[in-house]
């Protein structure tokens, strides 16, 4: 073995550009198939990193007839299920929340949560030092207490071992660290299609969850996750069973606040699905893409170990002539395409790695889990188990082709064309169809999601994003109090938003500066259900529930989405002055279908109650796409701050210039008006919406960066199969040459033998892609899966390539000397 | 210059010699160098020879002496390194590849030694590829290819793949293919060399009917049987003619 080893090594290292390129091409498929399997391994297969994750279940609610599905819970609610919800034996509550953090130094909002005591033992986590809540640790005034990751205590206090016990000003108060979660431990994790909350960033800071009590009251204020843990042996589907039974009960406890026309329920969804499902999919898809990849490149390496062992026929002959046997022929090829296989698969592993460097950057904002993505063993293992078989396999083709050379033929000095080589042809050139046809059918999934992608990237968002910064501001309770609901604030919340505004106005370059509670595309969302007056409210019937979204006055002319109808909110309308409200079309259309809406009034309130507030609709603007690009723009409504003071808001300001150089001035008037308040999660507008549509970037990139790279290969192999086409046909092009033929005719039929293949293969993978891009079908925006203009330009693309990549080495026959080829006895 | 000992054996009894014509080829003075790794070898070394309509010319002389060179500079495969080569009247040593490839279509017909029949052709294409590189409309290729492959007594063949004929049918069709297009000249190259005795016979006297037909045949060999079919035999020797007799039928 050893000799097989050094033989082929040593004919390795005398043909380094076939070397090169077998172990290039190995390499290349390896290392995206390795990357895409620590992905999927990681995302998909791996449990989650808690204990017992098969049994953690997240409980949503749905009101279905208003399309509303898997929204939080509210506080009653939640309270509710913990007592009655048995099919969980622990259950757990959270939400989102931020902090500002003002323990000297600049002040800096962290993202943080609010979660139940009984979260940590119910996922099974144990802090690094310290401790977790116990279960007393909750409820106003006891929550004073915090739990850090280990991220927060090794970036803001220098992993100070003395800081348990210490207190820290969050928000305006004092809370007294207790302990240091692990570096791995996350939680809240990053959902998926979730609506109606904020389930994206990673948290540093945990608190006791205290509800307030106003929130005890509402039980249609739903803000909060649930987490549960199914008792052994309960399954989702009983454990929905009974839920069922809870929603039937509230329902005959509270009529006035669920109804069964709304389609109100509530379900248990399997965390780990919760999880990965939104990507699922584009996962699959990818994991087909680098198959194909490792396909065509294992094509591309049998392709050239054939020619090598063409041109090897009379060395093989040779070699049996003197006795060897044809499993010697056969250890002795395919020692060398394991070689190749495993150097190649080495390489590959070594890609991967910084392939998967890569995409934790580029998809760090996209795919959930992604920090917990390596090259374990298992990748490693079926990597080394994928490159050996590629090698065994694709190396077996040609071996047993010429393992048992024919050999009177190939001695014979002048020897003419053997079955073998005519084998070795028919093998080759299947092998290129078969190139070509899976470079096609990727191509045209990476052409119909990037028609896609351009389709979404020119969509009129309803807005203008550009020459925008916006940037997060969260006013804390404890300095900016609030006489009613603690979401809300007060005067001083309205004042200060209003000094902000006023200040920023002032600097040189701004254009116009607003604020709201939400911005478009940016993933969080919030709605509210509100009476029309003169509209009897039917029992039993859901009455409009719309999103709501609370602005200051310029926002519009921030965004520069256009007022239709009506007037903008101004300095007239205050907290005392007549309640007005602004509509989008959508809203306008929905509600008030062939009526003018402006001047009508709605209620937050019940209208059958006396001293009801009615709010006037004093404009109507356009619709503006909020969920996502490729999602049709949603009845919206718009209330003035100052008439629903929320104390976090996105402060938007629009610039004649780059709006980032606005960023520090901006700060200052911030700081200057309160030393201890953050500006958080700048971000230009622009940078929100590309957010907003990076899965599919991230899609369209991968998919893309695969089909290069098997187009590449395609096209590599076509080049190899005429380039060899062209050596073995030297003495016939001579011939024809001798005959008189002229360089175009030569360049026809060189170029002619590789248009049919490619014709073939162009034709086998059209038939291949209209079955697979059906798969594509829910990543596809405004494409059908046969767009034909897509197939016809793919088509195109890649039989340009070939023909380019045949026509060089057809080039070099019409080149040919006539005298040399004839001289040639091949 | 070498010294060229001409000898006239006798006079010809066949008619389609005409020495009083003009020479349908005219080598002047024509040299051929190879350069190889810096050393020069001349291969042809001033070559002065005519060749008139109708005539049966061999070139003999033993291996390395040039007929080969030779043959591929009358062949147009290749340009001579010096003199001058003319072609019906016509200069064509110095001619573009495009010239050169439309003037062998239509000038000459070639026969080689190992026949370089196109294993994935018919008998019929092959003979046809020739006409087909002429631009020529199918109806006329079927009648020249028909007329050629009756002419060498393939034509109940024209279907079979060249595999699937012996070497000396193969030979035919070589033969056929070279005459397809009525060429002004044929060249053969050792046309025997890869034929048993008997096949060998039967491809001399195939080129000898041509000749008495009024062909024009240049043959290299180097077997003195075959060579003596031929109504003139030129020796070459280190790149030089030696020897031009017309040999008495």
């Amino acid at each position: 073995m050893l000799n097989e080893i050094k033989v082929a090594l040593r004919g390795l290292v005398k043909t380094p550009g076939f070397t090169a390129v077998a172990i290039l091409t190995v390499a290349l498929a390896i290392g995206a198939n390795s990357a895409v399997f620590s992905l999927i391994d990681a995302v998909i297969v791996r449990p989650l990193p808690y204990h017992d994750p098969s049994r953690l279940v997240l409980l949503w609610e749905q009101f279905s007839a208003q399309g509303l599905d898997r929204i939080p819970v509210s506080a009653p609610e939640y309270l509710d299920f913990e007592k009655e919800f048995k099919s969980v034996d622990q259950i757990a509550v959270f939400d989102y929340t931020a902090f500002n953090l003002a323990n000297g130094g600049t002040p800096e909002r962290i993202s943080g949560a609010v979660v139940s005591p009984a979260l940590f033992s119910l996922l099974g986590a144990e802090p690094m030092s310290g401790r977790t809540f116990a279960r007393e640790d909750q409820g106003v005034g006891h929550d004073d207490m915090i739990v850090i990751s280990e991220r927060l205590w090794n970036r803001r206090f220098n992993s100070d071992p003395f800081l348990l016990g210490k207190t820290l000003i969050l928000n305006g108060r004092s809370y007294t660290v207790i302990g240091v979660m692990p570096k791995a431990f996350e939680f809240p994790i990053p959902l998926f299609n979730v609506q109606g909350g904020q389930f994206a960033e990673r948290v540093d800071i945990w608190k006791p969850i205290a509800f307030p009590p106003e929130e005890l009251k509402a039980r249609y204020n739903r803000s909060y996750g649930v987490i549960g843990r199914l008792r052994p042996g309960t399954s989702v589907a009983s454990a929905q069973a009974e839920l069922k039974t809870i929603v039937a009960n509230w329902m005959r406890l509270y009529p006035d606040n669920y109804s069964t026309a709304a389609g109100f329920g509530a379900r248990v969804y399997p965390l780990h699905e919760q999880v990965v499902g939104g990507v699922r999919t584009g996962l699959i898809i990818l994991l087909g893409a680098v198959g194909f990849v490792l396909l065509i490149a294992c094509a591309n390496l049998a392709t050239m170990l054939l020619a090598r062992a063409s041109a090897r026929e009379r060395e093989l002959a040779i070699r049996v002539a003197l006795g060897a046997g044809p499993w010697r022929v056969l250890r002795q090829l395919l020692t060398e395409s394991v070689i190749l296989a495993v150097v190649g698969g080495a390489a590959g592993l070594l890609l991967s790695v910084w392939g998967l460097e890569l995409l934790k950057r580029i998809g760090a904002r996209t795919i959930p889990r992604l920090a917990e993505v390596n090259l374990d063993f298992s990748v490693v293992a079926v990597t080394t188990a994928v490159s050996l078989g590629t090698g065994i396999l694709f190396g077996l083709i040609p071996a047993l082709v010429s393992a048992k050379p024919e050999l009177t033929e190939a001695l014979k000095e002048g020897g003419r064309g053997s079955t073998a080589g005519t084998r070795r042809n028919r093998i080759r050139n299947s092998l290129v169809v078969a190139e070509i046809a899976l470079a096609l059918v990727l191509l045209v999934g990476a052409g119909l999601l990037m028609k896609s992608f351009v389709r979404l990237q020119n969509v009129d968002p309803g807005f203008n994003s550009s020459k925008v910064v916006t940037m997060e501001l969260s006013l804390p309770l404890v300095k900016y109090p609030s006489p009613g609901a603690s979401y809300l604030g007060g005067e001083s919340t309205i004042s200060f938003f209003t000094e902000a505004h006023r200040r920023i106005a002032e600097l040189p370059g701004v254009q116009a500066n607003a604020c709201t509670s939400i911005l478009p595309l940016s993933g969080t969302n919030s709605d509210s259900s509100f009476s029309i007056e003169g509209r009897a409210m039917k029992a039993g019937s859901p009455g409009p529930d719309e999103e709501i979204r609370t602005i200051t006055p310029d926002y519009f002319r921030v965004l520069q989405t256009p007022l239709q109808r009506g007037r903008f909110f101004n300095d007239a309308d205050t907290a005392t002055s007549e309640e007005v409200v602004i509509i989008n079309e959508a809203l306008a259309r929905k509600c008030w279908p062939g009526q003018d809406a402006l001047g009508q009034r709605i209620t937050f309130s019940d209208p059958r109650k006396p001293g009801v507030k009615w709010i006037t609709i004093v404009g109507i603007v356009g619709n503006i796409r909020h969920r996502g690009l490729d999602l049709e723009p949603q009845p919206e409504y718009y209330i003035p701050h100052t008439q629903s003071p929320a104390r976090s808001m996105i402060l938007a300001v629009r610039s004649g210039q780059d709006p980032r150089e606005l960023v520090s001035a901006i700060r200052r008037e911030i700081q200057s008006m309160d030393p201890e308040q953050p500006v958080a999660n700048i971000r230009t507008f622009d940078t929100v919406v590309a957010d907003s549509v990076a899965p599919r970037r991230l899609s369209v990139l991968l998919l893309g960066l695969f089909a290069a790279v098997a187009l590449l290969l395609a096209a590599v192999g076509t080049y190899g199969v005429i380039s060899y086409l062209v050596v073995q046909r030297t003495h016939e092009i001579g011939v024809r040459m001798a005959l008189g033929a002229q360089r175009s005719d030569v360049l026809r039929l060189v170029v002619g033998h590789a248009l049919k293949l490619v014709g073939i293969g162009i034709a086998t993978g059209v038939v291949l892609a209209i079955f697979s891009a059906r798969a594509l079908s829910a990543l596809l925006y405004r494409v059908g899966a046969f767009d034909p203009v897509t197939f016809i330009l793919v088509t195109g693309l890649l039989g340009a390539i070939a023909l380019l990549a045949s026509y060089i080495p057809a080039l070099r026959a019409t080149r040919a000397d006539p005298m040399i080829a004839l001289s040639r006895n091949t | 210059m070498p010294a060229t000992q001409q000898t006239i054996a006798s006079e010809s009894t066949r008619p389609p010699i005409s020495n009083g014509s003009a020479p349908l080829i005219h080598l002047d003075g024509v040299t051929k160098v190879f350069l190889t790794d810096e050393v020069e070898t001349h291969a042809l070394s001033g070559i002065h020879l005519d060749i008139r309509p109708g005539e049966y010319i061999s070139i003999a002389g033993p291996s390395g002496c040039g007929k080969s060179t030779l043959l591929s500079i009358l062949g147009l495969l290749d340009t001579p390194s010096g003199g001058s080569y003319s072609l019906k009247g016509g200069e064509v040593a110095n001619l573009s590849f495009p010239e050169r490839a439309r003037i062998r279509n239509r000038e000459i017909g070639f026969i080689f030694q190992s026949f370089n029949l196109i294993g994935d052709l018919t008998v019929y294409e092959n003979v046809e590829l020739p006409l087909t590189y002429r631009g020529m409309p199918a109806s006329e290729r079927k009648h020249f290819v028909t007329e050629a492959l009756e002419r060498v007594g393939m034509g109940h063949r024209s279907k079979h793949l060249p595999s699937q004929l012996s070497g000396g049918q193969q030979q035919r069709v070589a033969v056929a293919r070279a005459l397809a297009g009525k060429p002004a000249i044929l060249l053969a190259d050792e046309p025997t060399g890869n034929l048993d005795s008997r096949n060998g016979e039967a491809v001399m006297d195939l080129l000898k009917e041509l000749h008495a037909a009024g062909a024009t045949i240049c043959m290299v060999t180097h077997d003195v049987r075959f060579a003596q079919h031929a109504d003139r035999t030129v020796h070459l020797f280190d790149g030089r003619v030696i020897e031009d007799n017309r040999i008495a039928a």
